[in-house]
């Protein structure tokens, strides 16, 4: 396999690896090479949404995309959502409105949130759900996490006034 | 007034670990020097090995060990009955089974060992059906079977594919039927999915020099998996140390002998370095474990006057190509297959299969979703037969307080007719022939109802130690696990109100086999209860020591002294002028060089048995689900409109856990009952083992869901609450398939309900053939 020079932001972070293997998808960069494993691999085919995360601002599913695609790019997983502590407004609407039980989906759902509150910021529930539909959950039953995108909506609105 | 912890709706302690991602998963272990597996699985559903070799796969750098069932001679695990071996021995036995396994420097590196390894076959006659495989001149899967250990309670038919036939009756079914005005009978198919948690199985496992293995695994039994292990390998409890990682979701698939038996092997070739193995998506579906495809005949007598006077129930279960759990799965669940209605006369008879497919096992339910289905079902044919009305029907039976269930046990703490009520009351029962008709003519609507019961397993034991520290917070041990249904914080809340102290001192810990004490299994919707009960027992133990202590510094006898909101004070204010001391300061008084109070607590439930081949269960699990659809009659689909859940907690030890399962189990019901399949080839072979062909509901499949908890305390239970986590997925797929008659008029007797049953039954019905 050949292997190739990247570099890439992760979380405001600069990484250099001298030689990714092409085969390598983005996924295993961040999670084996980097270290960060709170993005997670439940399909490793792009069905279930565990994986999201931002490169250049766009929810994608790591799976999916070769290590070397993200070379120049930034990326933000679920560790770089939290500041000095303090939970991002999508993190503590999760853990307030009661959306989180196994948890493991639950990174990933966050991600796709944050992608989609960027573009839509006060999403209806028909937006919310196709907004999120890749992102499979298999413990609550999407209840709780359609008031928890709700909710942090709103705390986002407020935060921006 | 001391502050008060139970029955509110406290946040999760671990939601913030989880929104963070700093939880750690099973597939999240590393560890240095760690090595990595991979297993090369049989592709016929019955064959012999005749030979394996693996002489290019040993010629790839990084190769550090592959090992075979002959590297294991004779050496077979299981719960219930010892058939499984590590890898393959002989002969393969369904489309997955492990034949060899490779460890390596990288995964890629064992992936193309695998892919290097020859394996010669000789395939031989298999059997697919369970109803089939009863037959005497069907392939045996297992030859001599019966001379497997296994449980008491199990009874192998010798020379067959029968690994065990669980029976129960109560009165006389005869004259039952002979009492009654009408007898129904009809057999109903429940059809196979799979669990599919979205954190896949892994497992990390290390053999030291000692001889000792330490295992990191999100396993739902953790001491079960150690004693499976000992008993497997023949080595002491001690020499093999389970440490749990958070669980992603595991709806009865996590647990058992799954991956640890391929890695243990491995672990013991390597020289000590640790081996970890995480299972494919694919590897998920096709060779970890499934839910039971079932078949279930249900005979019903019934007086005009809606009384039924004798049930019986023949269940046939597709427990595929090992035991697994499928023995106690039969069991408990033909115990519970004649439902929740008051019946004096009751046969019950589950037969356990063999088959050459994917091991069957524990789904959430325990085989109680399937035999819900099935007399569930049998209800609604029965009143639409009749004519009367399917909830009135199951009113004029249900159980109530201080009746006499089906097994003969009399039943306490039971909110059956109350979540029946209040699901019918939210669905609008009484108005639903007056809803209005949908917007298009070829669109039906209809409406549903459905109740479910289910036993825990019994007798097993829990138990719990706290240790209360210096600064006057408390360490919770356990060994049960945070598999997502919020036990950590159940536990942090009883210790918390039991103690006297905020939620926020307490720190309840993952289990640790070497630290924490037994615990039968995260299972069977039993920590709440049990392990609820070991806490509060532990708890109550500190409670009492610290007021002997206090007594000691305050010169009276501990009796005089209560423990209560974080300080020990004299029962009697007036009669005994003392100033409180707060726990710190009794710490500091007696023990100011350092020291710990340790709190003990175990339970295990006396139970009387009664001459059944089991013990009844300590506490008995109730829910009822009503649903609302509308039918498309040209393409057959079926919209959910609304469904209602509605369970019985006992009492609730938290509101917002409590719901969390019942919303959950209601989505994961509907997805049972509407898009889940597993389809097989002719050759045992899975069809759709991803998740882009097996269908998971999604956020786009959302109903209007609205979900209840009902009060019915039960006396042996921590505060009065009762285990909910897998009953909330039984009546679902009843309730639905009741809908959907109610709007066309066609009966599905067969899982799952998709759009070409109902429109083959349209069909029918148009041609004036009775729909089913």
């Amino acid at each position: 396999m050949k292997r190739v020079p990247i570099k890439l932001k992760v979380n405001g972070q600069a990484y250099v690896f001298d030689a990714v293997p092409e085969n390598k998808t983005l996924l295993s960069l961040i999670r084996d090479d980097i270290g960060l494993t709170g993005t997670k691999e439940g399909c490793a085919e792009g069905d279930c949404g565990a994986c999201t995360v931002l490169l250049n601002g766009k929810t994608v599913d790591s799976c999916l995309v070769l290590a070397v695609e993200a070379d120049g790019g930034e990326v933000l997983t679920i560790e770089g959502l939290s500041r000095d502590g303090n939970l991002h407004p999508i993190q503590q609407a999760f853990v307030d409105e009661g959306s989180v039980q196994c948890g493991y989906c639950i990174p990933g759902m966050i991600m796709s949130t944050y992608g989609l509150l960027q573009e839509n910021p006060s999403p209806t529930d028909a937006e919310i759900k196709k907004g999120l539909e890749g992102n499979i959950c298999r413990c609550t039953g999407y209840v709780r996490i359609l008031n928890a995108v709700h909710k942090a909506s709103e705390m986002m609105a407020k935060e921006s006034k | 007034m001391p502050e008060h912890f139970v029955g509110k709706p406290i946040v999760r302690v671990d939601a913030a670990e989880k929104v963070t991602g700093t939880a750690i998963f099973g597939p999240d272990v590393v560890l240095s020097g760690m090595l990595y597996g991979k297993i090369l699985r049989s592709p016929y559903a019955h064959a012999k090995i005749k030979s394996i070799d693996a002489s290019r796969a040993w010629e790839l750098w990084g190769v550090r060990a592959i090992v075979t069932g002959d590297d294991f001679p004779g050496i077979l695990g299981g719960e219930a009955m010892k058939d499984l071996p590590f890898l393959a021995q002989g002969k393969v036995r369904y489309v997955g089974d492990p034949v060899v396994a490779v460890a390596a420097e990288s995964l890629e590196i064992a992936e193309e060992a695998i892919k290097l390894i020859q394996v010669e076959y000789e395939e031989i006659p298999a059997v697919f059906d369970p109803r089939e495989a009863m037959k005497e001149s069907a392939p045996i899967v297992h030859e001599n079977h019966h001379q497997y250990q296994h449980i008491p309670v199990m009874k192998p038919v010798p020379n067959s594919n029968i690994m065990t036939v669980s029976e129960f009756s109560k009165g006389d079914t005869d004259q039952g039927f002979a009492e009654a005005d009408c007898v129904f009978e009809d057999t109903f198919y429940s059809h196979s999915i799979q669990h599919a948690p979205i954190e896949l199985h892994s497992v990390v496992a290390q053999m030291t020099a000692d001889g000792k293995y330490t295992v990191w695994v999100p396993n739902d039994g953790p001491h079960r998996l150690r004693k499976d292990l000992s008993d497997a390998l023949k080595i002491p409890l001690t020499k093999i140390r389970v440490l749990s990682t958070y669980i992603g979701g595991g709806f009865g698939s996590k647990g058992g002998l799954k991956l640890e038996p391929v890695a243990v092997a491995l672990a013991q070739k390597v020289n000590h370095r640790p081996v970890k193995i995480v299972n494919t998506r694919e590897e998920e579906f096709s060779a970890c474990v499934v839910k039971h495809a079932t078949y279930l005949t249900v005979k019903t007598g019934i007086k005009k006057d809606g009384t039924i006077t004798a049930r019986e129930v023949t269940s046939i279960w597709d427990a595929g190509a090992y035991a697994e759990k499928s023995p106690t799965v039969c069991m408990q669940a033909t115990a519970a297959s004649a439902g929740p209605y008051k019946i004096p006369h009751v046969k019950l008879k589950g037969y356990c299969v063999y088959t050459n497919k994917v091991i069957a096992g524990a789904y959430r339910g325990y085989g109680v979703p399937q035999v819900t289905w099935a007399y569930e079902s049998a209800m609604d044919v029965i009143a639409r037969k009749m004519g009367w009305d399917p909830l009135e029907f199951r009113l004029k039976n249900i159980l109530r307080e201080g009746d006499e269930n089906p097994t003969g046990q009399p039943v306490h703490s039971i909110g059956v007719e109350e979540c029946l009520k209040k699901a019918a009351d939210v669905i609008g029962w009484e108005k639903r022939k007056n809803a209005p008709a949908p917007a298009e003519s070829y669109k039906k609507r209809g409406f549903g109802i459905c109740c479910a019961a289910k036993n825990t397993k019994t007798p097993s034991g829990a138990a719990a130690v706290v240790l209360l520290n210096q600064d006057g917070t408390a360490n919770v041990v356990t060994s049960t696990v945070e598999i997502g249904q919020g036990a950590k914080t159940i536990f942090t809340q009883i210790a918390a109100e039991v103690l006297g102290i905020p939620v926020e001192k307490v720190c309840v810990s993952n289990p640790d086999t070497d630290l924490s004490p037994y615990d039968a299994s995260t299972t069977s919707s039993r920590a709440t209860f049990h392990m609820g009960n070991a806490v509060k027992e532990a708890a109550e133990d500190i409670k009492k020591q610290l007021c002997n202590l206090a007594g000691e510094i305050m010169g009276c006898p501990g009796d005089d002294l209560i423990a209560e909101g974080g300080e020990v004070r004299p029962k009697d204010q007036a009669g005994l002028n003392k100033e409180p001391l707060p726990y710190k300061q009794i710490m500091m008084k007696k023990y100011g060089a350092g020291g710990t109070i340790l709190g003990r607590g175990f339970y295990y439930p006396e139970v009387k048995t009664n001459g059944m081949w089991s013990a009844p269960s300590i506490f008995w699990m109730y829910c009822a689900h009503a649903a609302e659809v509308e039918v498309d009659t040209e393409t057959g689909k079926v919209d959910i409109i609304k469904l209602v859940a509605a369970q019985d907690v006992g009492k609730p030890i938290n509101p917002v856990t409590c719901l969390q399962q019942v919303e959950g189990g209601a989505i994961m019901g509907m997805g049972a009952a509407m898009s889940e399949s597993l389809i097989f080839d002719n050759k045992g072979r899975m069809l759709n083992p991803t998740l882009h062909d097996y269908k998971l509901p999604t956020f786009m499949d959302l109903p209007d869901l609205e979900s209840f908890i009902i009060d019915a305390p039960d006396q042996n239970g921590p505060f009065g609450a009762k285990g909910i986590g897998e009953i909330v997925v039984a009546p679902t797929m009843a309730a639905l398939a009741a809908a959907i008659e109610d709007a066309v008029g066609v009966r599905i007797k067969e899982g799952p309900l998709s759009e070409e049953k109902v429109i083959a039954g349209l069909e029918k019905l148009e041609s004036g053939q009775e729909a089913r």
